[in-house]
């Protein structure tokens, strides 16, 4: 019992000694650190990101802090900061692992006094970190947590991503209504990404025209002939194919070998040039969402792309450039809040309406989860062409 | 206080899987899955029939322990390797199910889950937790586990049923687990089956091993090294926090090296206190 009594003892030191060491910390961590000019205190709007930036999943962090970089970069430049203060951008990792990314919001909420968050990346990141943002009144908006339940998680929380759900009823509606199908054949690929883009699709579709065959396959397989067939007998006008590129090219291919003539139609799964490399001929003409297009000829994303390549020598990949357009959203609304954070900046945030982006523009739903008009592609002489 | 908070969740599941390693001797890979159990358990409790926190910690945990139980009586027939090996398994296929089942909510996970834990709540059930391995350890129960440790051989001829008494350790271990589950799931209120991998298996055992086996203590304090390492190194500098990932690995191996029965083992405590040692060898 002695051996116990003692420990409590030491314990309790232990737990006051860290309680001591934090705010000692948080005073070193008012001191600014990041900021290369000689700035006078309080000359500096703080803002976070979390992410993984180490560990298995750490190129969509990296593509998403890069997203983020330029575009506080170039906010500062245009408007040398709000009111004279400059934002600065201080980013935290999590190695894709949810309670790291707790610890990390807590820690920017807390520590650096951050006005606002951009992530998390993955959604059980931002599953985790999302409710300490919203208890704490700190905005936070995710660019790339596809999962359901998201923005519900609080007012603060908002999101701007291609979800599958969006992407495939609004090419279901385009489809019907731009393009004139009426009769749908669809093949998925069997896990969720195939799943989720399918029951979306196939609700859609069914309620303003007709779906006429569903079939299934597995990533890897080669040989579609036998779904192909099925679908044919079905007569469908368009084919949409819920997968990846290097599937997909394959089922275009023997598609036309078995004489299934007929409109091609994907998702973003289908964004890159293999697609084309491997299909040939039989792609030709394939109309398909994205979440963004590295050859868009507007202004804002031919910048985008300039600033992304002179930067960091690589292209700007979706995540990029979607964490580019929240960071964006973000900071539009920032400025509108005079710099303030909290509630001022939710309302300016939720206020948020057909703002011009490089993923298209963007309105939020009264959740906070982004309402865009999704770019979608076409493949013309080989190339990718913007039709939307 | 987050991280506060997480310690002392991490350090009951490492004082509960040093109980099974550490006093028991029985090597076990899939200590995060009673955790899930736990976790799962508690939560469903508390979303879907509406239990108070309180009465689904408690169930959580005996879910967990009664998981530990089954899957105790057969695999702790098994020695060193192969109960690991067998753990291991356990752990995927508790994942899997989880994964795939609906009303856990598959790869979604589960979310919602009201606030509960804090600071003093997680510390109070540490400090339980604590006081009641003491007990245990200090009964012939405990005396037992350490028997068996030490020559499973001598202590079955002194009359001790090892498997009995290994399935009881196994069932304890995965009790408290289940708890730290629950406190686990109510401060993060959202769970998912792959935070509960083997990678977290790891990183429990990581804190066991390198508090030093058989240690109570050292197993709080291998769970308090293991957690706040990689926050200080975040705080420390942003140049050092790039690279925090590399020195957390870099002064394991150290650690290792230069003390590898683990921070506090028990020949340093001879070398402390040797006088009380004998004071208890001759009680």
């Amino acid at each position: 019992m002695r051996k116990l009594s003692k420990f409590i003892t030491v314990f309790c030191v232990v737990v006051l000694t860290l309680a001591l060491l934090s705010g000692c910390g948080q005073n070193q961590a008012n001191t600014p650190s990041t900021s290369t000019e000689g700035e006078s205190e309080g000359g500096e709007i703080k803002i976070g990101t979390i992410g993984p930036l180490t560990g298995d999943v750490a190129t969509y962090g990296i593509s998403v802090k890069n997203g983020v970089e330029i575009a506080v970069d170039e906010f500062n430049n245009e408007n040398g900061g709000i009111n004279g203060k400059k934002i600065v951008l201080i980013s935290e990792d999590t190695r894709g692992d949810q309670t790291e990314a707790a610890n990390a919001a807590s820690k920017l909420i807390e520590r650096d006094k951050v006005v606002a968050i951009v992530g998390g990346v993955i959604s059980a990141e931002t599953m985790t970190a999302g409710p300490i943002a919203n208890d704490a009144g700190v905005v936070m908006i995710s660019s790339s947590s596809t999962a359901q339940g998201v923005p519900e998680i609080g007012d603060y929380i908002f999101r701007n991503c291609l979800s599958d759900e969006v992407q495939a009823v609004q090419l279901a509606e385009f489809a019907v209504n731009e393009l004139g199908f009426k009769k749908f054949a669809v093949m998925f690929t069997n896990n969720d990404y195939g799943l989720s883009l399918k029951n979306a699709f196939e609700a859609k579709a069914k309620e303003i025209a007709e779906v006429v065959g569903i079939e299934t396959y597995n990533d890897g397989e080669k040989d579609f002939r036998a779904q192909l067939t099925k679908l044919k007998g079905a007569n469908p006008d368009a084919l949409y194919i819920a997968g990846y590129y290097t599937e997909a090219a394959k089922i275009a291919q023997q598609a036309k070998e078995q004489g299934l003539d007929v409109q091609i139609l994907g998702a973003d799964g289908f964004y890159s040039p293999d697609l084309i490399k491997l299909g040939g001929e039989a792609v030709e003409g394939s109309i398909f969402t994205a979440g963004f297009f590295t050859d868009d000829p507007s202004e804002n994303a031919q910048n985008f792309v300039k600033a992304y390549k002179e930067k960091f020598n690589a292209e700007p990949d979706m995540f990029a450039a979607q964490a580019y357009d929240a960071a964006m959203i973000l900071l539009t609304a920032l400025k509108n809040a005079n710099g303030e954070g909290g509630q001022v900046l939710q309302q300016e945030m939720a206020k948020t309406k057909d703002f011009p982006g490089v993923t298209g523009v963007t309105s939020f739903t009264e959740t906070g989860d982004a309402l865009k008009d999704i770019i979608i592609l076409k493949v013309e002489n080989g190339n990718f062409v913007k039709v939307r | 206080m987050q991280i506060l908070t997480v310690i002392m969740i991490n350090s009951i599941l490492a004082v509960s899987l040093n109980l099974v390693t550490g006093y028991t001797g029985q090597l076990s890979l899939g200590h995060a899955t009673f955790m899930s159990l736990g976790a799962y358990a508690a939560t469903l409790l508390t979303l879907k029939l509406d239990f108070p926190f309180v009465a689904s910690l408690i169930l959580g945990a005996i879910v967990a322990a009664f998981f530990g139980f089954i899957i105790g009586v057969p695999t702790l027939r098994l020695k060193g390797d192969y109960l690991a090996i067998a753990t291991l398994g356990f752990g995927e296929i508790t994942k899997n199910i989880l994964l795939n089942l609906e009303f856990t909510g598959g790869p979604m996970g589960l979310r919602g889950i009201p606030k509960v834990t804090n600071i003093y709540i997680a510390t109070i059930v540490l400090l339980l937790v604590i006081f009641s391995l003491n007990r245990i350890m200090s009964s012939r129960v405990g005396k037992s586990f350490i028997a068996i440790r030490e020559d499973e051989l001598a202590a079955e001829a002194m009359g001790i049923n090892t498997t009995k008494f290994k399935i009881l350790a196994f069932t304890i271990g995965a009790f408290y687990a289940g708890i730290a589950g629950g406190l686990y799931a109510f401060l993060f209120r959202y769970i998912n089956p792959k935070d509960f991998g083997f990678m977290k298996s790891i990183e429990i055992l990581c804190m066991v091993v390198l508090g030093g086996m058989g240690n109570t203590y050292g197993a709080i304090l291998g769970a308090l090294f293991i957690t706040l390492l990689p926050e200080l190194l975040r705080i420390v500098s942003p140049a050092i926090a790039q690279y925090r990932m590399v020195l957390y690995g870099l002064l394991l191996v150290i650690m290792m090296i230069v003390q590898p029965e683990g921070i506090i083992s028990g020949s340093l405590l001879d070398k402390i206190k040797p006088k009380k040692k004998m004071e208890k060898g001759g009680q």
